[in-house]
């Protein structure tokens, strides 16, 4: 102890700034023999994993991976990211491989009716449909008024059986309605607008609306061409349901005055749509996550 | 006292080092309030205003510009110049070019913070400064290093202090990383925009050997120079071990250059340039604690200090961040810990508990020191300084804490598979997971600025108190010489 202290009492001799010194003492062994042993850790790394550079190539390291590739074959890689990854990935393809057989071998009526297959469908459905669709969709399917259909109630434009809705999602749509403030003036804008909105109940002009009735079924404005002579919409086309309250476009229920909700009306009317598009999906998910996403957005409430 | 003061201003250049003390003050204001703004719109996002010029994409990159360059930085250019002068016992070399690197330095900031907002950025994390910006660095860091070079040269000290060292090497370093980052083709003479000459991997590698270095030399050495000039002087004792100074300088320079790769693991980069990142951080655990063992060591025998000095608290909590920080980086750096780790909120904490822990801690011990030798006053109130340590360390404990709780969740949750091998969570719930985390981060932020505004405080009372005495004693000597 003594000793140590006449240690630390030695400096180097030098005096900066009037007292500013430093003392002579070694290296803490500690610290030396730390700093040795990360650099052993550092060889045996080494030995493990790809590490130097030689010429074109690396060493590999002795460590290796063994997985399945897309082909079915099993390989065996010295450990890179990639193999790792693969291998990985194998884990939870193994796990899921038997349920997407089933499913891609099953009927939607027969997946719905067995309860583990439902239940797969509803692990993985959720994990696709956030990563795939509720982006627009929003997280629970909700949709967005102005912007994206509702998935959870039974109002489908482009039709709700399972076969629609696969269609709906490999192929992607694409809604369109004409701009027709270029056809029609102020007037018969507005008699068509108070027209749709008495269709579903809504309080309208009672005379504007007669006169709506008229021209939506005449051919200056032949609204019925794609909506129909009764307003209910054509699935084939994607043409909406005028009559039920449900509002896509227009955002009807959020206004707060009869006029406010005609106007909304009227405006989809002059402006026309030609933003109802989704993408498809046939290029990104594989057909079997397609179907699984069918009987999932199926299963949201409002499937047929 | 003031005969002093008047030699010393006569022998020493302080007018450099007290506009650069006093610029750090007010960008470590202007940045930490980004800060705290950017950490709030992730929170409560309708604070984005859906004004462009606010958005958190162009914000952030003016926190971090302001943090790491306007203060960091200015406290750098204000330390170095202090401590190179009077350790090599001369004036600067140059008073009008140290007056050019301070111009130079402030012009810089202001104008990367406009483009930022503007929406100029080269999408490159601490260096997205567009190329005119860039190359009015460049000609300011050549005038510093001329300045700081041509300093020692004609020192009348036979030795060169350890702090100058650690100085020089930030200097050297900052310079080469600054260039070879930034070597991009503009669109044209008129444009903002520039292309970089590296493209894909070899574009993100070079951004990451400056990214990390600019961590090692510009957030680590420097601010050991710092340390090694403030934290002997505050506890009035020699630098523990010279030999250990030497060994860890060298190992430190030597082994950061090597590591930027660790920021890229599990990406197209290639396995053997992630491993060698990898090891070599590993290795830099060591050398990058032989700094701390220095600076604590130093301490022993003088620990009673820690009770009355509030400055040596800052140092002391400061030296602890920086082992901790420098501990947990080479942990993350390795492939397995990295694969839960990265992209996740754990390595803002981490940056963080060496931004703020480490780096603004030894700066604002160190300014607390420096401001009363500047003045050649005492600090207007002791107990402020005390205020603002706890402020400092509650904000720092509540933002990692924070950080690492979130950023270790959004990795398992993001990792964790269900019975049936399908992942569990889908991206959006972990989101909605970190928002209290968030919320917790912010105020922790607040913390950490509210003890930033008091030292403003503390410092413009200080310097206001001493000019006004100046004046007395100019005026009226009989009445300063009574008192």
């Amino acid at each position: 102890m003594s000793q140590q202290k006449t240690q630390m009492a030695q400096t180097t001799g030098h005096v900066w700034d009037d007292d500013l010194q430093e003392y002579s003492n070694p290296l803490p062994s500690w610290w030396l023999i730390g700093f040795y042993a990360s650099v052993i850790m550092a060889l045996i790394y080494w030995m493990i994993y790809p590490a130097w550079p030689v010429g074109k190539h690396f060493t590999t390291g002795f460590n290796t991976v063994t997985y399945v590739n897309d082909k079915g074959q099993e390989k065996t890689w010295h450990w890179n990211t990639r193999a790792q990854l693969m291998k990985d990935m194998n884990e939870a393809q193994k796990m899921q491989k038997p349920y997407f057989d089933k499913v891609a071998a099953m009927s939607f009526a027969d997946i719905a009716r067995d309860p583990e297959l439902t239940n797969f469908v509803n692990s993985a459905g959720k994990a696709l449909f956030a990563d795939n669709c509720a982006a627009c969709h929003q997280s629970g399917g909700q949709g967005k008024p102005g912007f994206f259909p509702n998935l959870t109630d039974d109002d489908w434009l482009y039709g709700g059986t399972y076969a629609n809705i696969q269609e709906s999602i490999t192929k992607g749509r694409h809604g369109y309605m004409p701009a027709f403030k270029e056809v029609l003036n102020a007037t018969q804008l507005d008699e068509l607008a108070n027209y749709v909105a008495s269709l579903s109940g809504e309080k309208a002009d009672a005379a504007k609306a007669k006169a709506g009735d008229a021209l939506f079924h005449s051919e200056t404005a032949a609204c019925y061409y794609c909506h129909g002579n009764d307003a209910k919409g054509r699935q084939q086309i994607g043409s909406a349901n005028l009559t039920d309250k449900i509002w896509l476009w227009a955002d009807v229920p959020g206004q707060g005055t009869p006029e406010k909700k005609v106007e909304a009306i009227r405006t989809v009317i002059a402006n026309g749509l030609n933003r109802g598009v989704m993408p498809a999906w046939e290029d990104r998910l594989k057909p079997e996550q397609i179907k699984l996403l069918t009987a999932y957005v199926h299963g949201l409430g409002g499937g047929k | 006292m003031a005969a002093v003061g008047v030699a010393s201003a006569e022998q020493y250049n302080y007018d450099i080092v007290r506009k650069f003390t006093i610029m750090a003050l007010v960008w470590g204001a202007v940045g930490m309030l980004a800060g705290v703004y950017v950490a709030s719109e992730l929170a409560w996002p309708f604070l984005n205003f859906d004004v462009a010029y606010i958005t958190f994409g162009r914000l952030r990159p003016v926190h971090t510009s302001a943090v790491i360059f306007g203060f960091g930085g200015s406290a750098l250019f204000a330390t170095s110049y202090y401590v190179v002068q009077r350790t090599c016992q001369t004036r600067l070399f140059s008073d009008g070019m140290a007056s050019f690197t301070f111009w130079g330095w402030q012009a810089i900031i202001v104008l990367a913070a406009i483009s930022y907002m503007l929406g100029y950025s080269q999408s490159r994390e601490y260096a997205e400064m567009e190329w005119p910006i860039d190359i009015l660095i460049e000609i300011v860091w050549v005038a510093y290093l001329i300045v700081f070079v041509a300093t020692i040269m004609k020192r009348r000290q036979p030795h060169i202090y350890v702090a100058n060292w650690f100085y020089l090497s930030f200097i050297l370093a900052t310079a080469l990383l600054h260039t070879f980052n930034n070597l991009a083709v503009p669109v044209s003479l008129f444009s903002m925009k520039s292309y970089s000459l590296f493209a894909g991997t070899q574009d993100a590698m070079t951004q990451w050997w400056y990214g990390h270095n600019a961590v090692g030399f510009f957030l680590t050495a420097a601010f050991l120079g710092m340390m090694y000039y403030f934290v002997p002087k505050q506890a009035g004792r020699p630098i523990y071990s010279y030999r250990l100074s030497i060994v860890h300088f060298w190992a430190l320079s030597f082994l950061y250059m090597w590591v930027g790769a660790h920021h890229l693991h599990w990406t197209a980069l290639p396995d053997w340039t992630s491993t060698l990142a990898a090891t070599f951080s590993i290795m830099l655990l060591l050398p990058s604690w032989g700094g701390m063992i220095n600076g604590i060591m130093t301490l022993s025998g003088a620990w009673d200090k820690l009770r009355t000095d509030p400055i040596m608290r800052f140092m002391i909590v400061a030296l602890s961040f920086y082992g901790m920080s420098t501990f947990e980086g080479p942990m993350m750096s390795l492939k397995d810990v990295n694969a839960l780790s990265h992209y996740t909120d754990w390595t803002v904490g981490h940056v963080h508990s060496g931004a703020l822990g480490w780096v603004a801690m030894i700066t604002f011990g160190s300014l607390y020191h420096l401001i009363p030798k500047l003045w050649d006053t005492r600090m207007y109130s002791e107990k402020l300084i005390g205020i603002h340590f706890w402020l400092a360390t509650i904000g720092v404990l509540l933002y990692i804490t924070a950080m690492w709780i979130s950023g270790i969740m959004q990795g398992l949750m993001w990792r964790a598979f269900d019975d049936f091998g399908n992942l569990q969570y889908s991206f959006v719930e972990s989101v909605a997971a970190m928002h209290p985390f968030y919320a917790m981060r912010a105020i922790g932020g607040m913390f950490f600025l509210t003890g930033m505004l008091l030292m403003i405080f503390n410092a413009f009372m200080t310097i206001s108190r001493a000019n006004r005495n100046v004046s007395v004693a100019v005026l009226n000597p009989a009445r300063a010489a009574a008192a």
